[in-house]
């Protein structure tokens, strides 16, 4: 916890230095990491760190300075620094030291029973869960990565306005990758699982699922190029989502990157397609009860039956459009400065099984990997072409595996091209959610 | 940044359980950024990065922990956290220290970054923005973006190596989109060196600004790349990013020692064509990628990897290369503190080759002239990779002729080697950043104009 004659002393310091507002964000955090490798550790992890990130407004304008050594000499420094970076600042943009919303929701983000499971319990269950997936099946050849994690952060913000808030929170993770090779075919694929019960970590689940995405793509080739129906599975279409996320921040709409300015109240999809922000959502990746600036974080329909009705805002771009900010101001860690960010943003599930889907697909492919989201996508036109691997699907039954393909279409377009939605709702490690959707006319790029 | 006597100790008590050999990593990052979008001041950051790793190594265990916090308490404490994690019966004399210090090398300072007002930054690169917005009037965004880092670093282990190397870095980049009712198209430059801020001396951010608009507007006017299998030519510079992700990063000892690489066990043999000689080399002066020492304290080395299509080296740490016995190649790296070092590309580039980059075009009947490369991925299991074209022409009947956009180049890794089939004479290097297990990392890719054949190019055309 930080030192309270430390914040005391900044805050004054702050005052006597014309920054008229003055806030210090403080995150802690601790993790430990176990991974297995032939039964044995490999490696065993663990870390405790913290660091400050201060910034407050001079001259109206908001600078920032971090550091991971908190001491009273660094003061003048942090000082300077925040006035220098200020005073660079052309933007005329009004920002915001905030004093706090009236009530916060409490939100189930720390579970004490996770202090109680220890390294040697994650190292049974890492060792298990590479010995599980290597008995799956002889194609398995090997595991190349069997870790189990767990971890907690504290953040602490408080203000010269008056905010204090602070908000624990923990994790369990597992991760296993592994290798399947048959006939000269060789396939990596790996799976993941966040939670923050123990009780509810399954290896044997998740050893499986990741030898059954290895044993299923081997054997695989390409298909003829042209325009398919697809089925883009939960995983890969929430991937997606994730990727054009910030199409939907005011932000990125003030500043012209964002196709979606003037769309309010306009339809952008498909009418069976509806999209939350939920940062209070249960056992959420991304659950919080407050955003980085203090304010309360609530529930939002972004996209209601294929119409967008609103953006997600912080404290400066709500301010700019005459608007209330929905609690989606955050920073990456004490080092950034604060941006906007989704938080369990998810497309609502819909009423059919992954063979149902299959049937009415009828022919085409289903696309459950993809590559290349970092290079091969633009964010600002929705444009995208990646690498992809899945199944071929002729009269509603899978055919064979299939490699060495490309997809090719645009997000907003494909928005508005999906037929139907499974009900197999899937969140990825931060928090973007999809179910499998049906989509018409994608590129494939193959033989 | 540590007393002789707190190593000694934080040592002493990190092998009482029986580890082979300990190390520990220490460093201080002051670091500043400046962003300019369409032309103001967005953003400006600095801060400073300081923590302390201690790695323990026990056959073929790891262990390793972190911390900011580095009173002599928690020291000892963190180093008896780590040794409760080993078992054994052996106990490593820790040798006398030997003090090196590798201040100046491949990249020294003349202008130090924090000498630097941080108005002049913001002022070259409002320029850069200005010049982008008056390239065409189809600009309509600009993103500029500017950082420095002075880290330096202290590596001490039970071996008796005491080293510290100072390496100053900085980069900038230059992004402009055009658009029109219905697309927009961005051109993208980021130069870097390991150099103070002279290196703006050398270079021209309002020159590359122009060059980013003018990408970003001769994308705009085409129509989307077809698709299908081509021959491909790549230029020079980035398009060496497709032999950093194809090929480099499974010579990385980390997926070669667990064969989980197609390379691993191929040395001496045949993985490429004639034509192609493959270079890693951290010792280049000032640039990007280059170190003086690794995050383990070795020496940065030129290797030939690949020598007119032979398997000649691995690229190692001292923890993977064991597991199969290979030296130390002074690859070992990491993006900070916060992670385990492990072997990693620096300067990697396919050397020039003797053919000449107009003979390459007018040699080709019908393919993909890939100017500006964008990123990409690999999973270096299958060699399966994948990357983005930035700027793309079609060649027909050995001239290049018009404009596509939205190619997409994939393929796997062995094959390509070995379908590379004219090499030319133009090498060269860009910056780009690496991620990996152990963080993201400034490196170079390069190589000069090359061509494979054959590749599925994705599109939407």
């Amino acid at each position: 916890m930080i030192n309270n004659e430390f914040k005391n002393k900044l805050f004054e310091a702050a005052a006597a230095n014309d920054i008229s507002d003055i806030e210090l964000f403080f995150l802690s955090s601790k993790s430990d990491s176990v991974s297995v490798y032939k039964a044995n550790v490999e490696n065993f992890e663990s870390s405790s760190k913290s660091g400050i990130g201060v910034r407050g407004l001079y001259n109206g304008v908001m600078g920032y300075y971090y550091s991971e050594i908190v001491e009273d000499k660094d003061i003048p420094n942090i000082i300077d620094s925040i006035k220098q970076n200020a005073g660079i600042i052309d933007s005329s943009d009004e920002e915001f030291i905030f004093g706090g919303s009236k009530s916060y929701a409490k939100v189930n983000v720390y579970n004490e029973e996770l202090n109680s499971y220890s390294v040697d319990d994650k190292i049974s269950a890492a060792i298990e869960m590479e010995k599980i997936a290597l008995e799956y099946d002889p194609r398995i050849k090997s595991v190349s990565s069997s870790v189990v994690a767990s971890g907690e952060s504290e953040v602490y913000i408080s203000n010269s306005k008056g905010l204090e808030l602070s908000e624990k929170s923990n994790y369990l993770m597992a991760y296993v990758e592994l290798i399947a090779e048959k006939n000269g075919s060789t396939k990596e694929k790996g799976e993941i699982w966040i939670g923050n019960k123990p009780s509810d970590l399954d290896v044997v689940k998740v050893a499986k699922n990741a030898a059954d995405k290895a044993i299923s793509a081997l054997g695989g080739s390409s298909v003829p190029s042209g325009i398919k129906n697809v089925i883009m599975q939960n995983e890969v279409f929430a991937e997606i989502l994730g990727c054009f996320a910030s199409s939907f921040y005011a932000e990125s709409v003030q500043k012209g990157f964002s196709l979606l300015k003037g769309k309010i109240g306009e339809k952008i999809a498909a009418d069976i397609v509806t999209i939350s922000d939920d940062p209070l959502l249960e056992d959420g990746r991304s659950t919080t009860a407050f955003d980085s600036e203090g304010v309360a974080t609530y529930n939002k329909t972004v996209v209601e039956n294929g119409v967008l009705t609103t953006y997600l805002y912080n404290l400066k771009s709500a301010h700019k459009d005459g608007v209330e900010s929905t609690g989606n101001g955050f920073k990456s860690s004490y080092k950034g400065t604060v941006n906007t960010s989704a938080t369990n943003f998810y497309i609502k599930g819909g009423n059919v099984d992954i063979s149902t889907l299959k049937k009415k697909l009828n022919n085409g492919l289903i696309i459950n990997d993809i590559a290349g989201l970092h290079s091969g996508a633009n964010v600002i036109t929705g444009d995208f072409s990646l690498a992809a691997s899945g199944f071929l699907v002729e009269k509603g039954e899978i055919i064979r595996p299939v490699e060495q393909i490309t997809i090719a279409s645009n997000f907003f377009e494909l928005l508005q091209n999906i037929e139907e939605i499974g009900n197999d709702l899937y969140f990825t490690s931060y928090g973007m959610g999809s179910p499998s959707v049906l989509v018409k006319d994608i590129n494939v790029s193959g033989e | 940044m540590l007393s002789q006597r707190t190593a000694y100790n934080m040592l002493d008590t990190a092998l009482a359980t029986g580890a082979d050999f300990a190390e520990i990593f220490i460093e201080n990052n002051v670091k500043n950024s400046v962003s300019v979008v369409n032309g103001k001041v967005e953003k400006a950051l600095s801060g400073r990065d300081f923590g302390l790793g201690l790695r323990l190594i026990c056959g073929d265990k790891a262990i390793y922990v972190y911390t900011n916090d580095i009173s002599k308490d928690n020291l000892i404490k963190i180093a008896s956290e780590a040794a409760a994690a080993v078992k054994n019966n052996v106990r490593c004399v820790i040798k006398s220290f030997d003090k090196k210090d590798y201040v100046n090398g491949v990249g020294e300072a003349v202008i130090m970054p924090q000498s630097v007002k941080k108005k002049a930054i913001a002022d070259m690169l409002k320029s850069a923005s200005s010049v982008a917005f008056a390239y065409d009037s189809a600009i309509t965004q600009t993103q500029m973006s500017y950082m420095d880092s002075v880290q330096d670093v202290c590596i001490i282990n039970s071996e008796g190596l005491w080293s510290t190397d100072h390496r100053i870095r900085t980069r900038a980049s230059v992004s402009a989109v055009a658009s029109n009712e219905s697309e927009k198209q961005t051109g993208y430059f980021a130069p870097g060196a390991m150099s103070g801020f002279e290196l703006y001396d050398k270079i021209d951010l309002d020159k590359l600004a122009s060059e980013a608009a003018s990408s970003a507007v001769t994308m705009l006017k085409t129509s989307p790349c077809p698709s299908g299998k081509m021959d491909v030519i790549m230029d020079n510079g980035f398009g060496g990013v497709i032999f950093h992700e194809a090929c480099g990063h499974g010579l990385e000892v980390t997926a070669v020692s667990k064969n989980a690489s197609v390379f691993a066990g191929k040395l001496g043999e045949k993985i490429a064509s004639d034509k192609v000689t493959a270079i890693d080399d951290g010792t280049l002066h000032g640039k990007w990628g280059s170190i003086n020492i690794d995050d383990e304290g070795t020496p940065a080395k030129r290797k030939v990897l690949i020598e007119n299509g032979i398997l000649k080296s691995y690229m190692s740490d001292r923890f993977n290369g064991k597991r199969i016995n290979y030296p130390l190649t002074g690859s070992s790296r990491r993006e900070s503190y916060r992670y385990m070092p492990v072997a990693r590309m620096t300067n990697t580039y396919i050397a020039a080759g003797n053919d000449k980059p107009r003979d390459i075009i007018s040699n080709t009947e019908y393919g993909l002239y890939a100017k500006y490369m964008g990123g990409g991925s690999v999973n270096p299991a299958s060699g399966e990779f994948n990357f983005a074209v930035n700027e793309a022409y079609i060649v027909r009947n050995g001239k290049i002729c018009e404009p596509v956009r939205g190619a997409t180049l994939i393929g796997k890794g062995a094959e390509v080697l070995l379908n590379i089939d004219m090499v030319g004479d133009n090498l060269k290097l860009a910056e780009g950043m690496c991620g990996a297990s152990s963080g993201s990392i400034p490196v170079c890719v390069g190589q000069p104009m090359i061509r494979v054949k054959n590749m599925t190019v994705g599109g939407r055309g």
